[in-house]
């Protein structure tokens, strides 16, 4: 797999995430799953750890999982906890999760429970933005270091931390950079790739994500082959993907995908890291206030008298405004996974938001299984029929 | 001619309890029609209904509301008008039952005169709650689609087993809850154009502890053999406390009366059910609320429904006096009724601390031969655990489970003949277990 270069290499690692993170724990590293968005991954590179994320596999029958967790709960979990019961994540030496959503944060405690990991720490991130919401964070980040240290042998220093920062906020700018190359039309990476990317970054330590969105930069740039032109430009929103099937579903359509508003995807990386003087309190900030999921509750006029539901959805949704502007896009796919409910509530207000901006878009919901994804095509089949006529 | 008997033997002093609710909506409607302040609120186990019955303000509860309207069979009309504004049929059908009232009381100008219950007039603001499930808090957000009241969301920490015990989390998870309220009585003060009295907030965080103190007594009781009150009785009662549906010193009154009528029961070894008790069951967790006439199937084959629902018990007291600041009160019984398992837990070696691990205390405590679980289509936070939790009721206690699949407003869901099928041959492993309990030096 080391002599792949670029795109190449993203694939391999896509296909085979474990490999490297093997190799490396083989060689003496710490490797430490996470799950979701929110446990800061700076703290445990300043440590010299591996982060490495908790990913489902929708190609994997659910079925050890059904013993501790039911049905009706969201599937992409029930994957991973899956995954996890059938010792593929066994070559980690602990896990972090926090409280993204409900059911992330009582599946923590079942994962505590069966898997019985070495380490594990759980995150009790808060629901609202407010100073004293982050004034807690900030406090919950600095427990989390305290057991890391334990876990590692060593300090989180001020400089260490710093450092990370730098290191991750480095990828951060690389990943806009690739995204970038989304903008122009036909986009000189498709959709399939870019996520097969993301995936890789959440694979590998960040100084060798780095390295590889480096690669691809420089490939892409150049490239001769590009992705065909296409007749819609499409923004995905909504719950996890981490897997290319149903963008290869929608990108095997008249379709590309350019944009994506989702947590292996633009969510995870877009906003930076602030230098604070004292780390923690940038790290704080941005993992709770600038990440842009919906877990967190935001309002504006936070307090006031009056609900005005114009600007909330402007405060709340903006950016997509931005993304729809610079990466030209011409329609929206909204989807969930069946029984998410931190996107489902925020389906029709997300609706709201594009209809004022004159952007259509059409809500699928899934239940995260390859078998699943052949229905789906003829609904984006129509929608973009719709957009066609627009 | 003797008077045939019910199977369970209701409480007397449960129906002035129940009727508590009642009153809680005819207050609501009539503080609106005063144009006095009417809040929807989100269950908040005590952390923001004494501070609004402090300022006066009239409270409701749509989930409660879900349940009427399900009850009442208006449920499934909401449920379109939900679906048809674009809310994914699989997320909490309380939720999509309460967004498709507001469409079409927003759409009438006012309550719709279909609604069950006199309705719920238009809120004069919104508490949302961070406690226990993701859509006590986006599904208050959504609402702002249909009206402009303020929204407010209560947090309620909410730490793994290990690092809610480790030094200075319990502290510093107080001081969190302390200035969120803080903020909220601001955010009300400002709202309403008036000061909230302290000295009132204080009488009543009071009167709260006090109440849910006899709440608690009642049951410890049922601890007893033969069980003296039965899980209908509780489920009828518990709304008193959970909704603070009236002045929390005058229900406290009224459980302390339960506390008597029960007490005489247990001295007397009166039983719950009107046949003998063969079997002691816990249940877990919203009941079928449309279908209640199961448990008197199953009463009358000597089913004795002793305990349920952790979510709905009051916490265990603990000591507050020194604390002066009301709002610390609060924050204090809250994180406690939440975490109050914790060190137990801990111990146990159970990472799960709420809504998991005091099962197992329950299910020894109150000598219970199975569990029925009853896992909801569209309530993932009363379903994540139910599986967990029969495992660990079997590896620790040899206790075992029934499953029974239903919904919060889909009643058809529930199939009352098909459980009780189920229910026959589960008596077989019951017995079975005892049998195993006793082998291995159980005291039940
Ligand atoms: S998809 Fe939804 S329910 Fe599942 S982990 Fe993500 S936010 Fe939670
Ligand atoms: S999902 Fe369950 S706990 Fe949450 S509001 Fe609905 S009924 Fe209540």
């Amino acid at each position: 797999m080391a002599e792949e270069k670029g795109l190449a290499r993203a694939r391999a690692v896509y296909r085979n995430r474990r490999h490297r993170a093997e190799e490396l724990k083989a060689a003496g590293k710490k490797v430490i799953g996470y799950l979701c968005a929110y446990p800061p991954l700076e703290m445990m590179t300043a440590l010299d750890i591996v982060p490495f994320r908790l990913l489902g596999d929708i190609n994997e029958p659910i079925s050890k999982a059904d013993s501790c967790l039911p049905s009706v709960v969201c599937p992409f979990i029930r994957s991973t906890l899956d995954l996890g019961l059938k010792q593929r994540y066994e070559f980690l030496d602990g896990v972090v999760m926090a409280h993204s959503c409900d059911v992330a944060e009582k599946t923590a405690h079942i994962w505590n429970i069966y898997l019985k990991p070495d380490y594990f720490h759980f995150i009790d991130t808060p629901h609202t933005a407010g100073p004293s919401a982050v004034a807690q964070h900030r406090g919950l980040l600095a427990a989390f270091g305290k057991t890391l240290e334990e876990l590692a042998g060593k300090k989180i220093t001020t400089r260490s931390l710093k450092e990370a920062i730098k290191l991750h906020n480095r990828q951060r700018a690389l990943v806009r950079q690739l995204y970038s190359f989304r903008k122009p039309d036909p986009p000189l990476i498709s959709g399939v790739e870019t996520l097969q990317v993301m995936v890789a970054l959440m694979s590998l330590p960040v100084t060798e994500g780095n390295e590889l969105l480096e690669e691809v930069i420089n490939e892409v740039s150049r490239r001769q082959d590009s992705p065909p032109q296409k007749k819609a430009r499409l923004l995905v929103w909504g719950s996890i993907l981490d897997n290319t099937s149903l963008i290869e579903m929608m990108e095997g359509l008249d379709a590309s995908l350019v944009m994506d508003d989702t947590c292996v995807g633009s969510r995870f990386f877009w906003p930076d890291v602030e230098l604070t003087e004292d780390p923690l309190d940038g790290l704080a900030r941005r993992y709770l206030v600038d990440v842009k999921c919906p877990r967190t509750f935001r309002q504006t006029n936070d307090g006031g008298k009056t609900k005005d539901y114009r600007a909330d959805l402007e405060a709340r949704f903006g950016y997509l405004k931005e993304y729809a502007r610079d990466w030209n896009v011409q329609g929206v796919v909204l989807q969930s996974l069946r029984y998410c409910d931190i996107h489902g509530y925020e389906v029709p207000q997300v609706k709201d938001y594009l209809k004022g901006l004159g952007l259509p878009s059409i809500y699928i919901e899934h239940d995260y299984q390859q078998t699943a994804m052949a229905p789906l095509k003829t609904r984006i089949q129509a929608f973009l029929e719709i957009l066609d006529r627009g | 001619m003797t008077e045939k008997k019910r199977p369970i033997n209701r409480l007397k002093s449960m129906y002035p309890l129940r009727g508590l609710i009642d009153g809680m909506y005819r207050q609501g409607l009539s503080a609106a029609a005063e144009g006095k302040p009417v809040a929807w609120c989100m269950v908040n186990w005590w952390q923001g209904d004494p501070i609004l019955k402090a300022m006066d303000v009239a409270t409701i509860y749509p989930e409660d509301y879900g349940a009427v309207c399900a009850a009442f069979g208006a449920a499934q009309g909401y449920l379109e008008r939900s679906a048809a504004d674009g809310f994914p049929s699989h997320m909490c059908g309380y939720a999509r039952n309460c967004l498709g009232y507001t469409g079409r009381m927003m759409d009438a100008g006012g309550i719709p005169e279909e609604a069950p219950m006199g309705g719920m007039p238009r809120p004069t603001l919104l508490l949302g709650s961070g406690s226990l499930c993701d859509a006590r808090y986006k599904w208050f957000q959504s609402l702002g689609r249909y009206f402009d009241a303020p929204l407010w969301v209560l947090e309620l920490p909410h730490p793994g087993v290990k690092e809610g015990l480790t030094p200075g989390a319990h502290e510093t998870n107080i001081s969190f809850i302390v200035a969120q309220l803080g903020e909220f009585v601001t955010f009300l003060e400002n709202l309403l154009g008036k000061k909230m009295n302290r000295d009132r907030l204080d009488e009543i965080t009071t009167d709260t502890v006090e109440m849910n103190n006899w709440w608690h007594k009642v049951n410890e009781l049922r601890r007893a053999r033969p069980g003296p009150m039965h899980s209908r009785d509780f489920w009828s009662s518990m709304p008193a406390s959970l909704y603070m549906a009236a002045d929390p010193g005058q229900t406290a009154g009224l459980y302390r009366r339960m506390y008597d009528e029960i007490k005489e029961r247990v001295d007397n070894k009166v039983s719950a059910i009107n046949t003998t008790e063969k079997y002691r069951l816990a249940f877990l967790e919203l009941p079928p609320w449309h279908s209640l006439g199961f448990f008197d199937k199953l009463a009358e084959r000597g089913w004795n429904f002793v305990i349920e629902s952790w979510a709905y018990h009051p916490p265990r007291p603990i000591d507050l006096n020194g604390v002066t600041d009301p709002l610390e009160r609060l924050a204090r019984y809250s994180y406690h009724w939440l975490t109050g398992y914790y060190r137990q837990a801990y111990d146990a070696g159970e990472w799960w601390g709420y809504f998991a691990y005091p099962y197992l205390e329950y299910v020894r405590d109150y000598q219970c031969d199975g569990v029925v679980l009853h896992p909801l289509l569209s309530c993932r936070t009363a379903t994540n655990h139910l599986t967990l939790v029969a495992d660990r009721l079997m590896k620790k206690l040899k206790v075992p489970s029934l499953v029974i699949e239903g919904d919060i407003v889909d009643l058809k869901l529930f199939d009352p003949a098909g459980a009780l099928t189920k229910a026959e041959t589960f008596e077989e492993t019951m017995d079975h277990y005892k049998k195993v309990r006793k082998e291995a030096g159980f005291s039940w």
